[in-house]
């Protein structure tokens, strides 16, 4: 799994950081999405799909192995 | 009447009880994930009640809050909120980005997750007032809403915008008349009252500013000569009512979602540190406050499925509708925390997503397990049908949650 994230589409909302924050963190300045980690060990691969089918913009995809 | 305007369907719809929705939406998706219906105002509009069309529609941009023609715009509600358009037509996206820049910082994962441990300590606080009622007329219920579900949101929203909580009293009723769907002309004059109220608060910031969110607006608009008074009270004035009525009653209807089969209570209470998360998910997208939804109107003419909204048609999208459409959510009136993934449009979706999800997250996160870690046994005094609907407010909701262990 791989993850990707554009920024320029984000829409700041956090919800990834606040479900996820080992893999996804939020800039202090704009709230913009930082990618902490794009392949998420197996345990944590559940809770990334949640992630990145619930970002409001579109910013976050997923490209499965 | 038209004998069109009489086969519309009328908002709102007929519910059976506060935790099951109007059966009339399933019918309506069944036929067409759109629908003319009439709004409480008596305006035409299309009722959105399918998943993919609402993400659609959410994520669609040609869609706003404000009108090309505000006189000639349906109209949805009697209300002061969600009663049509809001916003100039040609500032509303510079406006909104700006509102964007300003609350985002405010509400990120990070300063939600510095805040949690506060909103611990006042959830502690609204648990042991539930134990003195409780001790003070042994044997008799525990209004739960009264005693947590209202003070808790209140409280954390108090301390984040600085607003005073002795205050409460004053912005509660203030809250509930601009949220009245046939409030009228007592809804307009309260929220004319309400941002008198606003402005007091912005015109204390000034002279006395502290690290809150009312500060944080107060200083951008001394840099921003287009940001106006009015503006500035009316997004204070909605911060305050978004802030505390829309995740009080999450947590009234959480707590009777929880309580009404106590399967769920006890596999929530077993384990609350694995469960919580998942079933805070489950409980926004089940729990249905308010009989609306959201609303957008179309700055051009947009192809949905098989209809075209023409520029300027009014369209209500129902995320209590969307959230239980079967071709997403299997079984979609079960409450099941096993979900995966789960999601669920209760805040919304695209780039008018709540600017305060974490924030109703968080509280949510923090107060189910607290509640339960604290009264076990806690258990409802009435039969969840029994409880009454304000069926006339915006946020929908409940006024009384009788509970005891």
């Amino acid at each position: 799994m791989k993850i990707s994230a554009d920024t320029g589409v984000c829409v700041a909302s956090g919800q990834c950081a606040l479900l996820l924050p080992q893999v996804f963190d939020q800039r202090d300045e704009d709230g913009v999405v930082v990618l902490l980690d794009e392949r998420p060990p197996p345990a944590l691969r559940e809770a990334a799909r949640q992630a990145v089918l619930g970002c409001p913009s579109g910013a976050l995809r997923i490209d499965e192995d | 009447m038209t004998a069109t305007a009489q086969a519309r369907p009328q908002l709102p719809f007929d519910r059976p009880n506060v935790l099951d929705i109007a059966p009339l939406y399933d019918v309506l998706r069944r036929e067409a994930p759109l629908t003319r219906v009439t709004t409480p105002a008596g305006d035409p509009a299309w009722l959105v009640t399918a998943y993919a069309e609402a993400r659609q529609i959410f994520g669609d941009r040609r869609f706003g809050r404000s009108h090309p023609a505000p006189r000639e715009a349906a109209r949805i509600s009697h209300a002061a909120v969600l009663d049509g358009p809001s916003g100039d037509y040609d500032t509303e996206e510079r406006e909104h980005a700006r509102m964007r820049r300003l609350l985002v910082p405010a509400f990120s994962a990070p300063r939600m997750r510095r805040l949690a441990g506060r909103i611990e300590e006042l959830t502690a606080r609204c648990l042991d007032d539930m134990q003195a009622a409780h001790d003070a007329r042994p044997g008799e219920p525990v209004n739960l809403h009264e005693l947590l579900a209202f003070p808790l949101p209140v409280l954390v929203i108090c301390e984040l915008l600085g607003v005073p909580y002795a205050d409460r009293a004053h912005f509660r009723q203030l809250s509930e008349r601009i949220g009245l769907i046939d409030g009228g002309a007592d809804a307009r004059a309260a929220m004319e009252e309400f941002k008198v109220y606003t402005l007091g608060l912005a015109e204390a910031k000034r002279r006395t500013p502290g690290p809150d969110v009312i500060s944080d607006l107060v200083a951008a608009q001394a840099e921003d000569p287009t940001f106006t008074e009015d503006e500035l009270a009316r997004l204070a004035a909605g911060l305050i009512f978004a802030g505390h009525e829309t995740t009080s009653t999450r947590i009234d209807l959480g707590v009777l979602l929880l309580l009404a089969d106590l399967r769920r209570r006890d596999r929530f209470a077993g384990d609350p540190d694995a469960e919580v998360g998942p079933t805070v998910e489950e409980i926004l997208r089940v729990t249905a406050p308010g009989g609306l939804g959201l609303l957008r109107y179309a700055h051009e003419d947009v192809e949905v499925g098989a209809v075209t909204i023409a520029r300027g048609e009014a369209v209500i999208i129902s995320s209590n509708a969307a959230n239980r459409d079967a071709s997403v959510f299997a079984d979609p009136a079960e409450f099941d925390p096993g979900r995966r993934p789960n999601a669920h449009l209760a805040f919304g979706h695209g780039v008018h997503v709540c600017v305060g999800a974490n924030l109703a997250r968080t509280e949510l996160r923090t107060v189910f397990p607290a509640l339960l870690r604290r009264f076990p046994g806690l258990r409802l005094a009435v039969d969840p049908d029994d409880i009454e609907i304000r069926h006339n407010r915006l946020t929908g909701g409940v006024d009384e949650v009788p509970v005891t262990w």
